[in-house]
């Protein structure tokens, strides 16, 4: 049988795509499937997120300046043998079952700090090591670090704030958010979930300055808002846009 | 009515094609046209195909013909093309061929250009390779486990998440 050049086994386990057991299996073939298979069985791991032996060999991929961060924490992070592939170098997407993965990993135990900081050193090393499209972000971990990493970022199409934990997404991140959305950015999508921007005293002046932001972006083409804060008629402002585009 | 196929050769013109082992075969020339299938086709009455021989390319033709009135997809379906899992009926008796001859038609597919044929075969493989183990896949394609034991092992452990629902 003649061999078929790298290319065409990538199209052949492509069509695997949301098989990962089956992936899995092909990957154990022998090295050269394997080299192959995993860029596509780790660029969108979905709802395996969730699993905490994914989020043991994410950690595994940490650098110092990310693990230090944790330190005040007093966790044993894994310490296994170095991995065969930079796996996380693979990842295209991250989706909302991070949170749950970090939760599982930790075992539920030690509250939101701890699992909020592992979220947020897992989001920077994605942030720096992979060619992220998709990135669905907890609220409340945005912090100055992650938003001037998204800011130099010029790899995201999508970006997704969510605030699942009733945590809330800072009235200065949503300043840094516009910083992103004023700059000549890759944004095309842009979903703001369950934001609540009343609480934290984003006040109307910072609803007008996101809907001026939002009204003077060119690239997104998907805008989606959600707020559970009845003190801002945000919609009124969403409203006001859509009529002036 | 324009199915996407129309451009300069008309109904009656054809061309001869002649494979790497010296093997011609006349075709409508809008087949050539329509799978760009000779990117070093001058426009002239006849042209080689390195690469790719007689058996081969005649399979290739059979698959061109049939399929000539295919509308035409943009680059922008490929995915959506690739997602589509179900192989219609005349294409799946086209490839129920053995293995070895499936492989020179994805080879070939790949060396033409033809991305419809080479998405095709690409599929026909990956369903045979669904719900098999390592060791059932390395026996129905006749490959060689090159991992040491160790290897084995420890990308077992990176991935088993992979297994899990």
């Amino acid at each position: 049988m003649k061999p078929l050049p790298n290319e065409c086994y990538y199209i052949i386990f492509k069509n695997l795509r949301h098989n990962y057991k089956n992936l899995f299996s092909c990957a154990l073939v022998n090295r050269q499937w394997c080299r192959i298979v995993i860029s596509i069985l780790w660029s969108k791991p979905g709802h395996h997120f969730k699993n905490k032996k994914l989020i043991k060999i994410l950690l595994l991929s940490l650098n110092e300046e990310e693990q230090v961060q944790l330190i005040p924490f007093k966790i044993t992070l894994p310490n296994c043998r170095k991995p065969l592939f930079k796996y996380a170098n693979y990842i295209t997407s991250v989706n909302d079952d991070l949170s749950e993965g970090v939760r599982n990993w930790i075992r539920y135990k030690k509250g939101y700090e701890l699992e909020y900081a592992i979220e947020r050193c897992l989001i920077l090393l994605f942030l720096r090591i992979c060619k992220l499209k998709h990135l669905s972000l907890n609220g409340p971990i945005c912090d100055r670090l992650i938003l001037k990493n998204l800011y130099e970022n010029t790899t995201i199409t999508s970006l997704d704030i969510h605030n699942n934990d009733g945590g809330s997404f800072k009235s200065k991140a949503t300043y840094g958010l516009l910083k992103i959305l004023n700059k000549k950015t890759t944004l095309t999508s842009l979903n703001l979930r369950s934001i609540q921007f009343g609480s934290n005293k984003l006040g109307v002046e910072g609803v007008k300055a996101l809907a001026f932001s939002l009204y003077e972006n060119t690239t997104l083409t998907s805008l989606n808002i959600q707020s559970n804060d009845t003190n801002f008629d945000l919609k009124f402002y969403i409203q006001s846009i859509e009529i002036l585009q | 009515m324009d199915n996407g196929t129309s451009n300069s050769a008309s109904e009656n013109e054809t061309i001869t094609l002649k494979s790497c082992d010296g093997i011609e075969f006349h075709i409508d020339a809008r087949i050539a046209n329509r799978y760009t299938l000779l990117n070093n086709w001058n426009g002239g009455e006849s042209a080689c195909i390195p690469n790719v021989n007689g058996k081969v390319l005649e399979k290739v033709l059979e698959w061109c013909e049939h399929h000539i009135n295919d509308p035409q997809l943009n680059c922008g379906d490929d995915d959506s093309r690739r997602r589509n899992t179900i192989i219609e009926e005349w294409d799946e008796n086209f490839l129920s061929c053995d293995q070895d001859m499936l492989f020179e038609i994805i080879l070939a597919a790949n060396y033409l250009e033809i991305k419809p044929l080479l998405d095709l075969g690409c599929k026909t493989v990956a369903n045979m390779m669904k719900s098999k183990s390592p060791e059932e896949i390395r026996s129905a394609f006749n490959i060689d486990n090159d991992y040491t034991p160790e290897e084995e092992e420890q990308f077992r452990k990176e991935n088993e998440w992979a297994e899990d629902y």
